[in-house]
């Protein structure tokens, strides 16, 4: 089997949404030789983000979406660990503190965006769901984060993500991290309003902009 | 008129059916769970929604909790919003619940709902189309299941078929229940249909909602299927499931699903944006988007104007009764539009001044009195007293139907319609006051 073979499967499994076909690809790698950091970036990481963008274009659902992101959190950990065996550590390009806000326990849109940034490379701390303002601030302290992501599913909920930057100015912390916040009565305006550094409609535009936000940091790119 | 236009009849106006589901405490000054936990509250909230706002039809509850409470869901509670469910008790355990399970008219919070629903159908059911909201056969199957749902479409689609057929054989009971009660029009409100493909819908949710809407015309009511968030890609499929009605959310092309609706001869409802124009825009904003989204459809027939969703708890009461004026008065809407933005060029106006007059002065704004409900009780909350009060108070209307009242609204800063000034300060702002308050008022508006 060729290498572009190979790296097509892994990119097939995950629009497929076939861990079968994923392990396959994972083991026909190793066979072969090929590298685990090609296989990833080409293959299983070109796969989900072809599915991401066919997700914001509604031609995918999510029901499909979690299903593949399933697989290739798996596919990911394997690499992972295999690289880990020889001795090559999977470097993070930065890191990330995901959650719900207070008040909030609609979980699922969130549980995507850390699982989708997650794959691309990014250490995430999903903090879950219920969040606290101080919250959001003392864990990306703690974890030593770039990222901090809010998502906020109520109109009334909303103004926890204001909290968050209120906080950061308050405390000295504004331009140290990164913010990002996203739900569904979310829009740019108020994105605008309170401050933060981006809206993302959804999990591609957040990887979009984590990505975008790398290179303006000088980090490495190939996600 | 609901009852024409979900025949698909002709109507001389647009229906409207604003969604005040727990916005209808705020009229009263009740939180959300106050009106979904008291009846007495729950009525006296929805009679003040008919009164001020006019419409064609409303819910008697917008609350899609009420039957995963029953079985046993969590629900996390808040004075501003319905409550959401917090904990599932089919995750980890894929089972079908037991049929013993189903709600009856005893079960949970359903005793208060069909309470206020006969109650509010004896005092207003001649004039308004009561709307029985029930949770749709989907999102129920998710409270139950939680977010594994959505991998059990891709896993074990038997499962999730038997599990959606079994939440709609508790919708065909919620709705029997509503129906018996009075309702008129019983939504089926199911926001997760937005999250999955058309393929999916028709292979595992179709044959259940088509079950429930079949059922609820056998009862000789009409039916309504409400999606919330971006269903552009469902509609069709949810008009093959053979609804009465499909009422969308602000993030659907409202004209382009009616070409799409019209072709099933299904009548579409929405879609006002939420959040930056019914809770964060103003008056004119309202105003705005009704007459645009008039505008963008081209047959009127099979057509009802509503919020997107439910909504927000604080949305300015002023907004809703804006739109609702829009709706019912397109023409005078454009015109106040129109000289809204002429008066930004400067008509000069002249404001009293206050601090020397002979007598209080009363200045009642409205959007206009003769046709908008909320600024006719305004108004008469006024000339009612003024028997009592013409010896030491003046009283004056301005009509937003005028340039000129326009330029002194804004000169003055009036930004809610209907209002009450008193010697030159806002007093009361789209609630109306009683007799007792106002002469309040004007009293310490004289001692000062």
């Amino acid at each position: 089997m060729s290498k572009e073979a190979i790296i097509q499967a892994a990119y097939d499994s995950i629009i497929e949404c076939d861990e079968e076909k994923a392990m396959k690809a994972l083991d026909d790698a190793k066979e072969q030789g090929i590298s685990f950091v090609e296989l990833l970036s080409e293959g299983f990481s070109a796969g989900i983000r072809e599915l991401g963008e066919r997700f914001a274009f509604g031609e995918v659902f999510l029901p499909e979406l979690m299903a593949c992101t399933e697989v290739m959190q798996k596919a990911v950990a394997i690499i992972e660990e295999e690289m880990e065996k020889s001795g090559q550590q999977t470097k993070k390009k930065g890191v990330m503190v995901i959650g719900t806000v207070e008040g909030d326990i609609h979980d699922i849109g969130k549980g995507i965006v850390a699982s989708m940034v997650k794959t691309n490379g990014i250490e995430v701390h999903d903090l879950g769901r219920e969040v606290p303002a101080r919250v959001f601030v003392e864990k990306a302290e703690e974890y030593g984060a770039d990222f901090i992501g809010s998502s906020a599913l109520l109109t009334t909920t909303m103004t926890v993500q204001k909290e968050i930057e209120e906080i950061l100015k308050k405390e000295g912390l504004k331009g140290k991290y990164k913010t990002m916040v996203g739900g569904a009565p979310v829009t740019q305006r108020w994105a605008d309003k309170i401050g933060a550094d981006a809206f993302c409609e959804d999990a591609t535009e957040a990887v979009k902009t984590i990505q975008k936000w790398l290179k303006e940091m000088g980090r490495e790119e190939g996600m | 008129m609901i009852f024409k236009t979900l025949r698909h009849e002709k109507t001389n106006e647009i229906p409207w059916v604003p969604f005040a589901g727990v916005h209808a405490g705020k009229l009263k000054g009740y939180t959300a769970e106050e009106v979904l936990t008291d009846a007495d509250k729950l009525v006296e909230s929805l009679l003040e929604v008919k009164r001020i706002y006019e419409p064609d039809g409303m819910p008697i509850t917008f609350d899609l909790q009420v039957e995963a409470e029953i079985f046993g869901c969590e629900l996390l509670w808040a004075k501003d919003n319905p409550p959401s469910v917090r904990s599932h008790p089919l995750s980890g355990e894929k089972k079908i619940p037991c049929k013993c399970e189903i709600p009856t008219p005893d079960s949970g919070r359903i005793p208060l709902i069909l309470d206020a629903t006969r109650r509010v159908k004896r005092e207003i059911g001649d004039e308004v189309a009561l709307y029985g909201l029930i949770c749709g056969p989907f999102t129920l199957a998710s409270h139950l299941r939680g977010s594994e749902i959505f991998m059990d479409m891709i896993k074990d689609q038997e499962y999730v078929t038997a599990l959606v057929d079994y939440c709609a054989e508790v919708a065909c009971k919620m709705a029997e229940y509503y129906i018996d009660a009075g309702v008129d029009v019983v939504a089926v409100v199911d926001p997760l249909v937005s999250q999955v493909s058309p393929a999916h819908i028709d292979k595992m949710l179709a044959p259940a909602f088509t079950a429930v809407f079949d059922f609820i015309r056998s009862k000789g009511v009409f039916s309504s299927f409400f999606v919330c968030g971006n269903a552009t890609r469902q509609i069709d499929a949810m008009c093959r499931t053979n609804p009465d009605s499909i009422s969308i959310d602000e993030n659907v092309d409202l004209a382009k699903a009616k070409e799409i609706t019209d072709k099933y001869n299904i009548t579409i409802g929405g879609n006002l944006p939420l959040t930056t124009t019914m809770l964060l825009g103003n008056q004119q904003d309202n105003m705005v988007e009704v007459i645009k989204l008039i505008d963008s459809v081209k047959d009127h027939r099979n057509f009802i104007i509503s919020p997107g969703c439910d909504m927000p708890y604080d949305t300015p009461i002023e907004n809703t009764i804006a739109a609702g004026q829009a709706v019912k008065r397109p023409e005078q809407a454009r015109k106040m539009v129109e000289n809204y933005e002429a008066a930004e060029e400067d008509i000069e106006v002249e404001i009293p001044d206050y601090e020397n007059l002979d007598k209080v002065l009363i200045e009642v704004f409205t959007l206009d009195s003769d046709t908008c409900a909320a600024c006719t009780y305004m108004l008469k909350s006024v000339t009612d007293i003024y028997d009592e009060i013409k010896d030491i108070a003046d009283y004056v209307e301005y009509k937003y139907t005028d340039k000129e009242n326009i330029a002194r609204m804004k000169k003055m800063g009036v930004n809610a319609l209907p209002s009450i000034y008193i010697n030159g300060e806002p007093k009361w702002e789209s609630i109306i006051p009683s007799r007792e308050e106002l002469i309040r008022d004007i009293e310490s508006a004289l001692k000062k």
